[in-house]
């Protein structure tokens, strides 16, 4: 993946993706090209210097020199951050989407990311009879560590989303327009699927290419922030939209085989267990903002001595 | 997503399907043919009904296949019942080349090659017939109608075959093809001196061009009756019609590609496209979701809200209805967006 020659006239590099092709190939008249939309993958908005001391023409002198990438033909890896249209060109503050640590059944794990247990033996049992398990220490459960295979336990994953600013009092009411009530989450669906937070597993809207599952979830899983106070348990400081919550079940193939363990992980110790581990992410983005975020999830499995 | 990521598009205004016929030209210098790599680049193989060519030795995986040559005698040739190595071979090479590229009569018999291309009013057949197949990869869709032109050499002695050449050529090819051939558009080969007069006469008919088809058929009376004195085709002094008798025909595309001295043509691809329209208003798209874009919840190109918005295009997705992305475009560089601009980004795809 090359950079495009950009010393003379702007020109444009177009390939169709693989899914497209795949679709091309079906002949079923699913290729039908009806809408577009704008992408800016490459620029770093903070780049942007509204300081800069030769003037406004070159506040922006840094990203318009951007060298752009080649069109590649990964449908998953294109496109990823949208350009959007709001009614509004006054909107100074747009929400975000951030994970809420707060309390200890949401914080991820000491180690970075939220750990997916992806068996009954990783998981352990409040009597702590199992050597080889990493979901509790001395009889309480570890913060950060999601049971892959029953579901139960009282972690999960929860995200906020709001105007993230302490320039605007939380008691503001968050435009409609702003406020998510729908969020897609991906996936890799060789590793694992989503639940809600009472381990009900919902269903994927599809499956890509890349064995990536799409997940669109509203009301089960996305409810309304209510607390309008700067209390602890928020991590949103200005006006708030909707809060996911959601846990993350095992797949098949991680609960019963360490093959993708072999594969595309390694091994570590957590919590003092020798474990088998794949890291991953699962993308979380709002459906009305377009506003992502990656969470880092590791997959582990003890390592049975 | 919500459609405020999309804009849709007018199927009657903003999409435009388009053909454009694109050009190559293939020049292939005798030296690959015959000289450059030895017989390393030339494949034959034990049935000994033709022999590849390539443009590498062919043990290589950086060698293409660039050619075929192969020789046909039709059982209506006066040199047939002569033919004493593989005649079977050779009569079926002919029958086959023929009835894909000149086809059938009224009775389902295979037509012979017509020298004029007007096989109702009979006239002279070419009957002893060399054949080179152009690859696909040369050739592509077609090769492009007036283009063609091979130099052979014309001289007598077989060691120093390209003092005399002789060029062929499908001169009328751009405005004087003939169509009813079962694969296409064909063309008059015509002979004429390039180098010394060996040539019995200027303009000689000396073969078909068969375009879509990429089949070059060149009668062996080319290297022989056509010119002032036959030339000889292997170290034996042999001439075309005792090639073509006596030895096989692997032999006789040995004898052709020894005076191959030049081959070039341009090709055809014939290019369909659909040109889309992306018109973007001066409202649209002005706000990115690039994780970037803000600082907290701030946007960072903004210092007050009356600030107008800015994003940078570098990326155009092309959705289908289900927002599935079916292809995508990408500026050489960023273009600047703001709620005082508006542009029409012109997004083509090739099939």
């Amino acid at each position: 993946m090359g950079f495009l020659d950009n010393s003379g006239d702007i020109i444009l590099d177009a390939v169709l993706t693989d899914h497209g092709r795949k679709l091309l190939a079906k002949g079923d008249g699913s290729f039908q090209i009806t809408k577009f939309a704008l992408a800016d993958d490459e620029i770093n908005y903070t780049l942007y210097n509204n300081s800069h001391s030769s003037g406004s023409a070159y506040y922006d002198i840094e990203i318009l020199q951007t060298p752009v990438l080649e069109a590649f033909t990964d449908n998953a890896g294109s496109v990823k951050s949208k350009l959007i249209s709001y009614s509004s060109m006054n909107l100074l503050y747009l929400p975000v989407v951030k994970i809420n640590q707060q309390a200890t059944t949401t914080k991820m794990h000491s180690s970075g990311s939220f750990i997916i247990a992806v068996d009954a033996e990783t998981e352990g049992t409040t009597n702590n009879s199992n050597n080889n398990a990493v979901g509790y220490n001395n009889q309480d459960p570890v913060a950060g560590v999601i049971f892959g295979e029953s579901l139960t336990g009282d972690n999960f994953i929860r995200l906020d989303q709001g105007i993230d600013s302490s320039e605007i009092s939380p008691k503001q009411t968050l435009d409609p327009d702003l406020n998510e009530v729908a969020y897609i989450i991906q996936i890799d669906n060789r590793l694992g699927k989503i639940s809600s937070k009472d381990g009900d597993l919902v269903p994927e809207d599809y499956i890509d290419d890349d064995n990536i599952a799409y997940y669109t979830v509203d009301v089960g899983l996305v409810t309304q922030i209510t607390d309008d106070s700067n209390a602890q348990t928020q991590t949103v400081a200005g006006p708030r939209g909707s809060r996911l919550e959601f846990k993350i079940a095992s797949s098949i193939d991680l609960n019963t085989s360490t093959y993708l363990f072999t594969q595309l992980g390694g091994t570590s110790t957590l919590e003092g267990q020798s474990v088998r581990h794949i890291d991953s992410i699962v993308r979380v983005t709002g459906m009305k903002t377009g506003y992502s975020v990656d969470i880092p999830v590791r997959f582990v499995k003890s390592i049975i001595s | 997503m919500a459609e405020s990521f999309y804009k849709s598009l007018d199927i009657g205004k903003d999409v435009v399907a388009t053909r454009t016929l694109l050009h190559e030209a293939i020049p292939l210098t005798g030296t690959i043919v015959s000289g450059t790599y030895g017989t390393d680049n030339i494949k034959n193989y034990a049935h000994g009904m033709f022999q590849s060519v390539y443009d590498y030795p062919y043990l290589s995986s950086s060698a293409n296949h660039i050619f075929d040559i192969t020789a046909g005698v039709s059982a209506d040739s006066a040199i047939y019942s002569s033919v004493s190595n593989q005649q079977s071979k050779k009569l079926n090479i002919y029958n086959q080349m023929a009835q894909v590229l000149v086809g059938y009569d009224h009775t389902g018999s295979i037509q012979r090659f017509d020298e004029d291309g007007d096989v109702l009013a009979g006239g002279s057949k070419l009957d002893d017939v060399i054949f080179l197949n152009f690859a696909r990869l040369l050739t592509k869709d077609e090769i492009k109608k007036g283009t063609f032109a091979l130099t052979l050499g014309a001289t007598q002695a077989y060691a120093t075959p390209f003092t005399d050449r002789i060029l062929i050529q499908d001169t009328s090819g751009s405005d004087g093809y003939l169509v009813n051939s079962p694969v296409g558009e064909y063309g008059i080969l015509y002979a004429t001196n390039a180098a010394g007069t060996r040539l019995n006469g200027n303009d000689q008919k000396c073969g078909l061009i068969f375009y879509q088809a990429g089949v070059c058929a060149l009668t062996s009376s080319i290297f022989q009756s056509q010119l002032s004195s036959s030339a000889y085709m292997n170290s034996s002094n042999e001439d075309m019609e005792a090639v073509l008798t006596g030895s096989n025909i692997e032999a006789a595309s040995d004898a052709l590609r020894h005076r191959i001295y030049n081959l070039q043509f341009n090709n055809t691809v014939e290019l369909n496209s659909s040109v889309y329209f992306c018109r973007v208003n001066h409202n649209e798209f002005n706000y990115s979701t690039n994780p970037t874009y803000l600082s907290g919840s701030k946007i960072r190109v903004k210092t007050q809200s009356s600030d107008l918005p800015v994003s940078y295009i570098t990326t155009v997705g092309l959705y289908n209805d289900n927002n599935e992305l079916l292809a995508t475009a990408k500026l050489s560089e960023p273009l600047k967006k703001s709620s005082d601009t508006e542009f029409t980004i012109r997004v083509r795809l090739d099939y």
